[in-house]
Parts: C-alpha cells; sequence; structure tokens
C-alpha cells in the first residue's frame, strides 16, 4: 500500500493550526497532517520524518519562517515550502520567492479562496510524481542540461540553490537565454554552473523569449572550466557568513536548543544572537550575572565560575563563561537539565572558529 | 619562653566555604538559616544581595527566572525565587575545600 503523503504545519498560534489541519484533511489525496508550533520544532520533525510540504508562518517569535525557510532549503532541498502568512507586505513576499518557496498565500485569501487553495497544495503534493527534475537530485546540473540539450528539448530549467534560484531556457535542445544573481546570458549561464547544489525543476517552455546565447554548449563549459580554473576565489565575506550563520541556526535547531546569545565582556562590543531578537537584553543581564558572580567569587575564594544555569516555566538557560565572551544558551522547558551544560558546551564548541 | 612564642604564632584564619540555606526577603535580609554560625552574617548578606540582583535584572531583560545556579569549582550556588525573596542553598562541592573569607 502506498504511504500517504505528509504535510508539516508551522505556527505559532494553537487555534490556527487545528483550523489548518481540518481544512487540509479536505485535500483529495488525504495526506497526514502534522503541525508544530515553533521553527526548531519543526525542524526537528523535518529531521526525523519525510514531509512533502511545509506550510509555514513568517510571523513567529524566536525563530522566525524566513529563518526557518533558509536552513529548510538548505537542509531539506526536495521538500515543498509554502507560506501562509497574515503579512501582506510585498517584501516579505519577495523574501520568501527569494528563498525559493513554491507559493505565498496570505491567510485572509486561503479563507476566502479556500477551494484554490487546496488544488494548489494538491497539485504541489502529485507534482513530483508528475516528473521533472524534482527527483532527479541524484544526477548532476551538467547532466541535466545535457540531457535538455541532447533529447532536443524546449523548456525552462529552474534551479534553486540555497536562497538563489536560475534559470535556464531551452528552445529545441539549444540554450538560449540564462539568468542567475542579476546577470544573464553567458554569465548567467556561467554563475548557475558554480553552484554546487540544489534542486531542478521543469517549467513550461517559453517560446517567444529573446535568444541572448549563440555559443554551443560545448563551447560554454570548456570556458566555464577555464575561467574556473583562475576563479578559485570562494564567495563574498557576506556570502561566507550568511551560510555560517544558517548553519550556526541549524546547529541549535539540530541540538533541540531555542537560541544561542553571545555577549562579549565588554559592553561596547555588539552581542550577537542566533534564533532570538532579545539579543541586548539577555546581554545585559548576561554581564550583571557575570559581576555578580566575579564578586561571589572572589569573597568566597570559590574558583573559577563554570556556568550558570536558570530556569521558568517556559525554558532553562545556561550561561556559559569563555575568556572574552559568555554564551548563553536557552532551551525549551521539556529538556533535560541535567544535560544541559554538557550539551550547551557542545554546541558552542566551535562556534566562533 | 621566646622559643614558645615563635612557636605559638597566630596561624593563618581558615574558613570553609559556608553550607546550608537561608532565606531573604526582597529587601535582601537574612530571615532563616540552616548555615554554620561561624559564617560571618557579612558573607551572606553579600550572596543574597547579588543572587537578589540576578532575579531583579532577569524581570528587566523580560526573562523573569524561577531558580538560579551559580557553578563555581568550589560551591554552587542555588536560589529560588520566594515572590520578591529568595531562599537560598549553599553547595560547597568538596565538604572539606577551605576559603578565607575576605569580610
Amino acid at each position: 500500500m502506498e504511504a500517504k503523503h505528509k504535510i508539516l504545519v508551522l505556527d505559532d498560534d494553537a487555534d490556527w493550526l487545528d483550523m489548518c489541519r481540518d481544512f487540509l484533511a479536505q485535500l483529495p489525496s488525504q495526506p497526514e497532517i502534522r503541525t508544530a508550533a515553533t521553527g526548531v520544532r519543526a525542524l526537528s520533525m523535518l529531521d526525523a520524518t519525510q514531509f512533502r510540504i511545509l506550510i509555514c508562518d513568517l510571523k513567529m517569535p524566536r525563530m522566525d519562517g524566513l529563518q526557518v525557510l533558509s536552513i529548510v532549503r538548505r537542509r531539506f532541498p526536495e521538500l515543498r515550502t509554502v507560506v501562509l502568512t497574515g503579512l501582506q507586505d510585498d517584501q516579505f513576499r519577495s523574501r520568501a520567492y527569494a528563498l525559493g518557496v513554491d507559493l505565498f498565500w496570505l491567510k485572509s485569501d486561503m479563507q476566502q479562496d479556500s477551494k484554490l487553495f487546496l488544488d494548489c497544495i494538491e497539485s504541489l503534493l502529485g507534482r513530483g510524481d508528475a516528473g521533472g527534475f524534482r527527483d532527479a537530485q541524484a544526477k548532476n546540473l551538467l547532466d541535466v542540461i545535457q540531457m535538455e540539450c541532447l533529447a532536443g528539448n524546449s523548456s525552462v530549467l529552474r534551479i534553486n540553490s540555497g536562497p538563489q534560484i536560475g534559470k535556464i531556457w531551452f528552445h529545441h535542445g539549444e540554450l538560449i537565454d540564462a539568468a542567475a544573481e542579476g546577470a544573464d546570458g553567458d554569465a548567467a549561464f556561467r554563475r548557475i554552473l558554480k553552484w554546487k547544489s540544489g534542486t531542478f525543476e521543469s517549467l513550461p517552455a517559453e517560446p517567444e523569449r529573446a535568444r541572448t546565447m549563440t555559443k554551443s554548449l560545448e563551447s560554454l563549459l570548456s570556458e566555464s572550466e577555464e575561467i574556473g580554473e583562475k576563479d578559485t576565489a570562494p564567495g563574498s565575506i557576506e556570502e561566507l557568513a550568511h551560510q555560517k550563520y544558517v548553519e550556526q541556526l541549524a546547529a541549535i535547531a539540530v541540538a533541540g536548543a531555542e537560541f544561542v546569545v553571545s555577549a562579549p565582556a565588554k559592553k561596547e562590543l555588539a552581542a550577537k544572537s542566533w534564533g532570538t531578537k532579545n539579543t541586548e537584553q539577555v546581554a545585559s543581564w548576561t554581564r550583571h550575572v557575570q559581576k555578580s558572580a566575579q564578586r561571589l567569587g572572589e569573597m568566597l575564594s570559590a574558583g573559577p565560575l563554570t556556568h550558570v544555569s536558570g530556569h521558568n516555566v517556559e525554558r532553562h538557560l545556561l550561561l556559559l563563561p569563555q575568556s572574552d565572551k559568555t554564551y548563553v544558551v536557552g532551551w525549551p522547558a521539556e529538556a533535560m537539565p541535567g544535560h544541559l551544560f554538557e550539551q550547551s558546551k557542545n554546541l558552542t564548541k566551535s562556534w566562533d572558529s | 619562653m621566646g622559643l614558645l612564642k615563635w612557636f605559638s604564632s597566630p596561624r593563618p584564619t581558615v574558613h570553609k566555604l559556608p553550607s546550608g540555606s537561608f532565606t531573604v526577603d526582597r529587601h535582601g535580609k537574612v530571615m532563616t538559616g540552616t548555615v554554620a554560625a561561624d559564617c560571618p552574617a557579612a558573607v551572606l548578606d553579600d550572596i543574597a544581595k547579588e543572587v537578589l540582583s540576578v532575579f531583579r535584572e532577569a524581570r528587566a531583560a523580560q526573562m523573569p527566572l524561577a531558580e538560579v545556579s551559580l557553578d563555581f569549582a568550589g560551591i554552587k550556588i542555588s536560589a529560588r525565587d520566594m515572590q520578591g525573596g529568595a531562599i537560598i542553598f549553599l553547595l560547597p562541592k568538596n565538604p572539606l575545600a577551605t576559603a578565607e573569607a575576605k569580610t
């Protein structure tokens, strides 16, 4: 018996999740609907189970929807993503699409046009079975391009690589145009070839697309190879920093933590945070705790401070003092307190390296 | 006699790390406790002052805490918030560990 597809709905509003569960139960293919109230929970569920679609809210505390989507795009490139939000700002729409989401729906539109929404979701559930390159990720991008050329296809190949989206237009097996990272034609094609991983999707042909590329695939590939040998420089500092930020967010999610704040000992240096927006307040409290601990340690000659822990009904906090900064790791209330010191140390071990 | 005086010269004072628990009100006044009487009251006052300030600053940072523990190499100071006051537990890691209280 064929297993049912699974849909994960992420929203911090419990009532909305209940409503969505009932609503999506009307889908003709009867997928299994699961819900998560936090980004961290959603990511751990995605790690544990194979889902077909993630339906994600944008405005959520701690880890917002865009952060979740950044991680999802890298860690689960085959997952279909749908944004379902109450935020009407076009800026969020374009940022979500830049992250490669498949659909962007406003909650109000979804309620008004529920049938269309269900049709879209059903279509996404079934699209993987209908062909295209989504399921051919084991293949090299180059293989896919060569297959399109050799088969004499007319199509548009859409490539998602993390937050980057590229398109290559084929007409009767010839490359006619490409677009990526603000470039087009040959330059865009070379940029796409540099992407290390991603997902492919074949879109309907656009015969009216203007031709900007005239070289054959072979000559483009040999040019790319020559340029690639000369240009081995890694991505820009901003790209690398962003990539590291996303990897660190993913590490937090995998560990099951909620957030990390790095509070420098010097007040004039800015604190950094991953997964929380309460950065300065947490950092300020952390510096205060450090000073109190220092005074207590000196008064009692109690030796160095190894860590500080605290908890309330919502979460556990663990402070790990370093020579020039203190890490604060937030853990969910249900975490096992006895293991948090070691888990926090492991999580932040190579944080700034 | 001079020789005896030399042998009986005062030894450095050695204090054990305080052990036990005590409660303080919201103003930091020690109410009750099981900490040995040889631990100077000023030490308990200072511990209470610092612990209460940790709770107070946590509230100011929008993350009120129910409990906090400061883990040093030699002692663990645990405290539970009691409506602005606190109950504080002093748990030396090694009961025989000594420290010179600087009061």
